[in-house]
């Protein structure tokens, strides 16, 4: 495959992956939110914080998105690794790489919708619990972090601006 | 060049079809419980606290007791009450639980909610089995009707019956006709006609529960074995008090619980009550025995209420490690039965003109 095809995957990849899984993390909150102002409205407020948690995958995918486009030259008009060499082709390789990092680890956005929405049902029945919630829903996003700083230093460091 | 190229695309494709997999799976698994659980968890919250039961126990009259009613859930069921007696109040809470069912049926996942639809029917033997015992004893069997159940209609149509031969008729098609046919036969007698339908009733809750799968499997099958352990062993010890022969306990058992056959055989073999018990401490039921152990001596029933709190205790664990599963609505429709049992209780010594104090305590007993 020629390099644009790989540097194209990785882009798309970060926020696709990253972003389908948001939508299905906050789906997955936002019907336990449902649930729980239907009972109560006053549980808007806390059920509203928690589904939003699992939408910051999908921004840091966004990001990696800019990134790849910028260092690649798509951003810009003008592509760098329009040859297929090999130096080329593992430069486009590095950026699937990151692309796929932040993408796959962007996947955490789903099991912390279903924390999310456990933490929406506990906070229902008890609203002292809602900042442990909170805690413990946010404890999922470390992965994608993690993911985003080793997608940081793999283009910064592999590619370079 | 062409040796990376391979690499990289076959790692992809794995990488997806795995991710794809276990993405589903997760999703399969959990997205149903999301509004179910919530909601429940929300409802969770309204359910009474003893404060509130203490304060319910000191209205002094029905008409207070209703009126201490009316922030709560119950107040579109107590609204319209033909008459102030704990009788129609009674009613009034049944009805709410059995729409309390009926929302279970339409909120749960349709995989799961079928197990509803069954403990529903429990509902049924409870009164098909009561209707017919009145019958043959000749007692009003409309008191013993509990507003719940799939045939409800049927169940009171049994209860205005004139003769036993036209129950019969009314129970034409469903599974409850052929064990009816044999007791009018006097093939079987009415206490093996009640064990035949609990039987047969457990027979289809173990039969789903065995038909689910990881964790929904797991939760079920310990929900239907503690029940079937708590028939069981409150058959043996009633047997036990009225000195009653291994064999003749035997086959009023129910197949199934997860006692295994050598404790059952113990427990069957035992000469009384206080040495069925004792055989019970080396089990896991140790800690139901461990405060109601001076009581089971003089009344069975507070054994059969503690094993109920257990069961409920069991399912309130199961919630905490699964909050997406099926143990959140079991957990809450068992808090919803104690709680209106509670509520009928307070209505009926109420009613009966008994002092606050006395309620409480006898409310306080039954925890």
């Amino acid at each position: 495959m020629e390099p644009i095809v790989y540097v194209a995957l990785g882009a798309a990849l970060a926020a696709g992956i990253a972003g389908a899984a948001s939508s299905f993390g906050v789906g997955i909150a936002g019907a336990a939110a449902a649930g729980a102002v239907a009972e109560d409205e006053k549980n808007f407020r806390n059920a509203l914080v928690l589904q939003g948690l699992p939408m910051t995958q999908s921004i840091y995918g966004l990001i990696t998105l800019f990134l790849i486009a910028l260092v690649s030259g798509i951003l810009g008009g003008s592509f760098r690794f329009a040859e297929t060499t090999t130096d080329n082709l593992i430069k486009a390789a590095i950026l699937l790489g990151a692309g796929l990092t932040v993408g796959l680890t962007g996947l955490s956005a789903i099991p912390q919708g279903i924390i999310a929405s456990a933490g929406i049902g506990a906070t229902a029945k008890n609203p002292k619990t809602f900042t442990q919630s909170i805690i413990f829903a946010a404890m999922a996003e470390t992965m994608a972090i993690f993911g985003l700083v080793g997608a940081l230093i793999l283009i910064i460091t592999g590619v370079g601006f | 060049m062409s040796t990376i190229t391979v690499l990289m695309d076959t790692t992809l494709v794995v990488i997806f079809t795995w991710v794809a997999y276990k993405t589903g799976q997760i999703l399969w698994k959990y997205t149903p419980y999301s509004y179910p659980n919530a909601r429940i968890k929300a409802m969770e919250a309204r359910l009474f606290n003893e404060q509130k039961l203490g304060e319910l126990a000191e209205s002094k009259t029905l008409n207070n007791f209703v009126m201490n009613l009316e922030d709560s859930d119950y107040k579109p069921y107590l609204g319209n009450l033909p008459s102030l007696r704990a009788e129609t109040i009674d009613r009034a809470l049944e009805a709410s639980l059995a729409d309390t069912y009926q929302l279970m049926l339409k909120i749960l996942p349709k995989r799961t909610s079928a197990f509803f639809q069954l403990l529903l029917e429990e509902w049924d033997v409870r009164n098909i089995s009561s209707v017919v015992k009145a019958k043959f004893k000749g007692e009003v069997a409309r008191d013993y009707i509990h507003e719940l159940g799939t045939l409800i209609g049927k169940v009171k149509a049994m209860a205005e019956a004139k003769t036993l031969e036209e129950i019969l008729v009314i129970l034409e098609g469903t599974e409850y006709e052929d064990p009816y046919q044999r007791l009018l036969l006097k093939e079987i007698s009415l206490e093996e006609f009640e064990t035949e339908l609990y039987k047969k009733h457990y027979s289809k809750l173990l039969e789903y529960a065995h038909s689910r799968k990881a964790e929904e499997r797991e939760i079920l099958e310990e929900f239907v074995n503690l029940k079937i352990d708590k028939i069981n062993l409150v058959t043996i010890l009633r047997a036990k008090a009225h000195h009653l022969s291994a064999d003749k306990i035997r086959s009023s058992l129910i197949p199934g619980g997860k006692m295994n056959r050598k404790l059952i055989e113990t427990l069957l073999n035992v000469e009384d009550i206080e040495m069925a018990l004792a055989e019970l401490d080396s089990t896991e039921y140790s800690s139901i025995l461990r405060e109601v152990r001076e009581k089971v001596m003089v009344d069975i029933s507070a054994f059969e209420r503690a094993f109920e709190k257990y069961i409920q205790q069991r399912m309130s664990e199961l919630t905490k490690f699964y909050p997406l599963s099926i143990a959140t609505p079991i957990s809450y429709i068992l808090q919803k039965e104690w709680e209106i049992r509670r509520l009928k209780a307070i209505a009926k010594l109420i009613e009966d003109g008994l002092k606050p104090e006395v309620i409480k305590k006898i409310i306080g007993e039954q925890l």
